[in-house]
């Protein structure tokens, strides 16, 4: 039996069977007059409803995108003005941190070498200036404070505008108290791949960046039956931070017996399923290998597994250990004696890795 | 001269752990030069001696100064 420690997991029971009756109900376009295209128009606006009130928004204030990845440059570029400067951090996803450089003056921020954004750099926003703000990293599961940051922020550039990442946190964290646009994967709840979600804050002057064809907000290419399974994952999504954070937890206490070695973050400041941790004098690619071959999947940031060979910028930033990187993503099905396992697993490929 | 290892073209582990294969045969407060162009060299030399205690002081164009430190 294969024990999967990868970020992406397969789509919940019931949004699967949702996903499969939605493709042979839900083909109607919700957009014209059938009777089939009214039905379609009813999901939608339920959809909509049963994910605002998760997400803690009004339901007007959300957009659906078909390709999550867009969704960056819609939230960001919708709020640009031609003087506005852009203060983004070191951690950021890199495609955030190619849209914020592109066309703008970018403002980097370093974070510590617990993940956490250095804030003093901010002191100088004026104006309309952006801030791109990650709710939590996808890679170490660092949690930022988000008050804090959007208050110095706002302090400086009382009409500066925020974009927040909500990709990682998913509905762990709420929002805070002030943002204008917000992007979500349906993905962060169990939810079916190639379904984005963007929030645009009520009264925020977030612009559509792209030439309009009609009065929409976003393209509205989307697939209507992944919204449904996206949404009902999304009802189905039960809050296990107490079973993460204590399984997380015995994770890193017992990798930590293990010489030289780096964890990333502080758990009680990170979401809980996530771990990743480096091991010195161990090559990443191999060690995920190793691992594969006893039975355990796991991600690797480390620059040998990354399409471009460049080492983690996550981990450069913060000043960790870039090789012998693994991650380990637990998932609701995640047990006791599964983290037992995959620990005497990672001990022993470990030591004989570095033999 | 300070002796030089040259890990030009290797990639991380490897330069790291040419490092440490080398620091074990010297005494403390020995030094020599590591060259190396891995991007990831200049983060991980960094790791590299604070877990372990040894120095290491980048000296610019892919090369670093590597002293032996015995912890206490």
């Amino acid at each position: 039996m294969v024990r999967n420690f990868l970020s992406e997991s397969p789509l919940a029971a019931s949004a699967r069977d949702v996903l499969l009756d939605a493709f042979d109900q839900g083909w109607h376009d919700p957009l014209k007059l059938s009777q089939g295209a009214s039905k379609a128009r009813t999901l939608y606006q339920e959809c909509l409803e049963s994910i605002s009130a998760r997400l803690g928004t009004r339901p007007d204030e959300l957009e659906f995108i078909g390709e999550p990845s867009f969704g960056h440059f819609l939230a960001i570029q919708g709020l640009r003005t031609p003087n506005s400067r852009i203060f983004y951090s070191s951690v950021d996803k890199k495609e955030v941190q190619a849209l914020t450089r592109a066309g703008a003056h970018a403002i980097q921020l370093p974070v510590t070498s617990e993940g956490f954004v250095i804030d003093k750099k901010l002191d100088q926003a004026s104006g309309e200036d952006l801030f791109a703000l990650q709710g939590a990293n996808g890679e170490t599961g660092v949690v930022q404070n988000l008050e804090s940051l959007s208050e110095r922020f706002l302090s400086h550039a009382p009409h500066g505008r925020i974009i927040l990442d909500f990709i990682a946190v998913g509905i762990h964290i709420p929002l805070p108290s002030r943002w204008d646009s917000a992007l979500f994967d349906s993905r962060s709840w169990g939810g079916p791949q190639g379904l984005g979600v963007m929030a645009i804050k009520d009264g925020s002057p977030w612009r559509y960046p792209l030439p309009h064809v009609n009065s929409f907000r976003a393209p509205h290419s989307f697939s209507l039956p992944l919204l449904l399974a996206s949404a009902v994952a999304l009802d189905a999504w039960e809050n296990q931070e107490e079973k993460f954070r204590s399984l997380s937890r015995r994770l890193r206490g017992g990798i930590s017996s293990i010489s030289h070695c780096d964890i990333a973050g502080d758990l009680d400041r990170s979401l809980p399923h996530i771990n990743s941790v480096s091991f010195l004098y161990v090559e990443g690619e191999e060690l995920l290998r190793t691992l594969e071959k006893r039975g355990f999947l796991v991600d690797s940031g480390s620059a040998c597994t990354a399409e471009d060979l460049q080492p983690s910028h996550v981990l450069a930033a913060m000043g960790l250990l870039t090789h012998g990187n693994i991650r380990i993503t637990l998932h609701p099905g995640t047990t006791e004696d599964d983290i037992d396992e995959l620990l005497a697993a990672i001990h022993l490929s470990v030591a004989e890795l570095r033999e | 001269m300070k002796e030089t290892i040259d890990c030009r073209g290797m990639r991380c582990p490897l330069p790291i752990i040419a490092c440490a294969k080398k620091i074990i045969e010297m005494q403390d407060g020995a030094s020599f030069i590591l060259l190396a162009d891995d991007p990831a060299a200049a983060v991980d030399l960094q790791a590299w001696s604070r877990m372990t205690g040894h120095h290491c002081a980048p000296q610019g164009d892919g090369a670093w100064m590597i002293e032996k430190r015995i912890k206490d």
